[in-house]
């Protein structure tokens, strides 16, 4: 009797295991499909692009589209490739900075919109991708200095080229080798920093870092709403490292058929940058998920009901 | 090129052994922290463990530490020490310090309380004073356990450390999770291999040391085994 | 972030109405994180188990048995997944490749240490009753054993639960997705939903454990009354 029960004891484990594997999530598992088809829209990982995501997608889902969700997917270098295999479908983009990743940093962006989005869509097309309207909304890589910290009297990058050499850049970990970062910053400004920490985009581990000293200098996107509370020195680009980040749909060709098109495009002209400033407020500061924050948005646009 | 070739190549790479983002750099950043938390945390939970073991009292406490201890993720501990303390090395200070007193105070107090009532009659017997006894007859019989506790301390405080670069420190664990955040899974492979070559390190060396601490007449030919769950398991558990 | 403050205004260390809205999510993390457990600690013994009565009944393999799965113990979780993400992607079979890798050295050890702490007399007893060998060992050796089993998948089983936050940094988590929310977005209630949860689950997962333990073995129930 004995034997059995410790028997029956490990049988249960081992049955308990496998009715859990049986039993787990089908991560792939596909929606049911409506006549209009599906569409998987994908962000990167912060919040603004998320927000996008979500307002995007909803506003699909509301004509009748199935939409799948891959939010916070990565950087660029994940999200890109995983729309040209076709894992995703859509995802917001940032003009120039998908030119400049398209084109291996040629430095073919501009801060002319349109003609950026034009060479960006010559690269494109060929992937059978394409990058609907710019929006007027602009988000860029922006450098902040701490107000009340060693550098707080700075106002302009160029300020810089004499005291970068006793300064700390913080930043994503890519920033290193990015155009318009920290390699940027070297080439168009001639600013060698003392040292580089990776922190994360833009996010609160960068902010903190700015607020402790741990760093002199820090990645911080022009449409965070940190900006409007005087903490943080934007530091002003004088010498046009930055180009047209405007937010534009990359989108699949085989999916953008002219409602789909348009339906974006026409959000994409009511958002500009300070929508954008509003939207990452109730992210940061409120605490507020995107997809509540998308929908709210969408329903005082008219977009939805 | 295989995956192999670009492992080898990274760490050929010179620019990789140069600088605050270097191996000797990260390596010396890994290490002090851990024998900073190993040796502050030792301070706070040896004199504690052994005198609780040394009054035979709070035995419940001491051995649940650990149970306690383990349920806690680390990764959290880290994060709720980032939000107390800001970024960088102090929280990750703090937490290592937290997760590196349990095994310390559990083992010690299992060793004292392992040392046989009649020695310590014996000993008092003698006319030792408590004092001696103490630290002449009962910490040498208990030094095995309390080495035990400090080597399964030190492996398990540099392996948190790994985790502490997602809260922006330093260490080894940069390459693993700047790595993951650019997908450059060649450096994620090199780092880890890093931290695995220095945990394994830790662990021999530190077991080594043990080995050594054991007073000549208690060395055992064949050490009695014990089930992991059991303080003397000798096992980071 | 506020250094230094333990609580300002914007966040709180908990905000119910958050927990409120998220009863989904937190669910589904909670599920998936017991998913992960469970799979891991299983499939734990099923490779555990066989290597364990090998090297009880091969004295020549027992060292290495138990160096192998002690290097595998040895090395950081973290290290482990990212040294199987290049090989097996950012999934839930790296996860597990990982959390078993871990469970290995627990059970295996508590299975071999239980099984020879089967008291020699017993076992001739038991021979001298004329049990045949394979009986002996299915009626007398593994029931003595069981406690030390049993105590083995419990430490496998909270080690693990614990384990499985810092799957989170390679796409699974469990909990240690609210883990990653809380540090990501600068937001204590998912950090602290999740910490919690993780321990409540760790202790609910240990308390089973041990009544279990004591069911298995009615017999050391009886010895303390006696």
């Amino acid at each position: 009797m004995r034997a059995n029960r410790g028997t029956v004891i490990g049988g249960l484990f081992v049955g308990l295991a496998f009715l859990t594997a049986g039993c787990g999530s089908s991560p792939g598992a596909s929606p049911s499909s409506s006549p209009k088809g599906s569409i998987t829209v994908a962000s990167f990982n912060f919040p603004e692009s998320a927000i996008l995501a979500q307002i995007y997608g909803q506003a699909l889902k509301a004509k009748g589209y199935t939409v799948a969700f891959k939010l916070n997917l990565g950087s660029r270098e994940v999200v890109e490739p995983a729309l040209e295999r076709g894992d995703i479908d859509l995802y917001p983009g940032y003009a120039a900075t998908e030119l400049e990743f398209q084109n291996k940093g040629k430095g073919e962006a501009t801060p002319d919109a349109q003609a950026t989005v034009a060479k960006l869509n010559t690269y494109l097309n060929a992937k059978s991708l394409e990058a609907l309207t710019a929006s007027g909304a602009i988000d860029e890589n922006a450098f902040a200095v701490l107000k009340s910290g060693k550098y707080g009297s700075k106002t302009k990058l160029s300020d810089l080229t004499s005291v970068a050499a006793q300064m700390v850049l913080g930043g994503p970990p890519e920033c290193p080798t990015r155009p318009f970062c920290a390699a940027g910053l070297t080439k168009v400004y001639g600013l060698h920093f003392k040292d580089f920490k990776a922190l994360d985009a833009g996010g609160p581990l960068t902010k903190a870092a700015l607020d402790q000293g741990s760093i002199d200098i820090g990645l911080i996107f022009s449409s965070d709403s940190a900006y409007s509370t005087g903490k943080y020195v934007q530091l002003q680009d004088d010498m046009h490292l930055q180009n047209a980040d405007n937010v534009v749909p990359v989108i699949r060709k085989d999916k953008a058929n002219d409602e789909v098109v348009s339906l974006l495009n026409s959000i994409d002209s009511k958002l500009t940058t300070d929508t954008l400033v509003s939207l990452n407020k109730k992210a940061d500061v409120d605490k507020q998920d995107p997809d509540q924050i998308a929908s709210d948005w969408l329903k005082s646009n008219g977009f939805t009901s | 090129m295989t995956f192999l070739h670009q492992v080898l190549q990274w760490f050929a790479d010179p620019s990789h052994w140069q600088g605050t983002g270097g191996i000797p750099h990260r390596l010396a950043e890994h290490l002090l922290m851990s024998g900073a938390s190993v040796g502050t945390a030792a301070l706070i939970a040896l004199p504690l463990g052994i005198a609780l073991g040394h009054r035979r009292r709070g035995g419940f406490y001491a051995i649940n530490v650990s149970n306690v201890g383990r349920a806690i993720p680390s990764f959290a501990l880290l994060v709720i020490a980032l939000q107390v303390f800001g970024i960088g090395a102090r929280p990750a200070f703090v937490a290592l310090v937290a997760l590196a007193i349990p095994p310390i105070v559990t083992n010690s107090y299992a060793g004292l309380m392992g040392v046989e009532a009649d020695i310590r009659e014996a000993a008092r017997g003698m006319g030792m004073r408590e004092r001696a006894v103490l630290f002449r007859v009962e910490i040498p019989i208990a030094m095995p356990l309390i080495m035990a506790g400090l080597r399964t301390s030190a492996v398990q405080v540099v392996a948190t450390a790994t985790l502490a670069a997602l809260v922006a420190w330093g260490g080894l664990g940069r390459y693993i999770v700047d790595g993951l955040a650019q997908r450059d899974f060649v450096q994620v492979f090199c780092g880890a291999v890093l931290v695995a070559l220095l945990s394994i390190l830790v662990e021999l060396g530190l077991g080594g040391i043990q080995a050594l601490a054991i007073p000549r007449g208690l060395r055992l030919t064949s050490a009695p085994e014990r089930p992991v769950g059991y303080p003397d398991s000798g096992l980071a558990a | 972030m506020a250094a230094g403050m333990l609580a300002d205004a914007t966040d709180p260390w908990i905000r119910w109405d958050w927990v409120g809205r998220h009863i989904p999510v937190i669910t589904a993390a909670l599920l998936q994180h017991v998913e992960l457990t469970a799979i891991a600690v299983g499939a734990g013994l099923l490779i555990s188990v066989p290597f364990a009565l090998w090297a009880w009944r091969v004295p020549l393999v027992r060292d290495p048995v138990f160096a192998v799965s002690g290097i595998l113990y040895t090395i950081p979780s973290l290290a482990l997944f990212a040294m199987l993400v290049p090989f097996t992607g950012l999934s839930t079979l790296t996860s597990e490749i990982g959390l078993v890798s871990y469970t290995l050295l627990i059970l295996i050890r508590n299975i071999v240490v239980g099984l020879e702490g089967v008291p020699a007399e017993v076992r001739e007893a038991a021979n001298g009753m004329g049990y045949r060998p394979l009986a002996r060992m299915i009626r007398i050796d593994f029931p003595l054993a069981l406690p030390a089993v049993i105590a083995g998948i419990r430490i496998a089983t909270v080690t693990t639960i614990g384990l499985v936050t810092v799957t989170a940094v390679i796409g699974q988590g469990g909990l240690g997705q609210l883990i990653l929310e809380g540090l990501i977005n600068d937001f204590k209630s998912p950090l602290l939903v999740g910490a919690v949860l993780s321990v409540l689950l760790a202790v609910i997962a240990d308390i089973s454990l041990s009544g279990l333990q004591r069911l298995a073995t009615p017999w050391s129930q009886a010895e303390a009354r006696a």
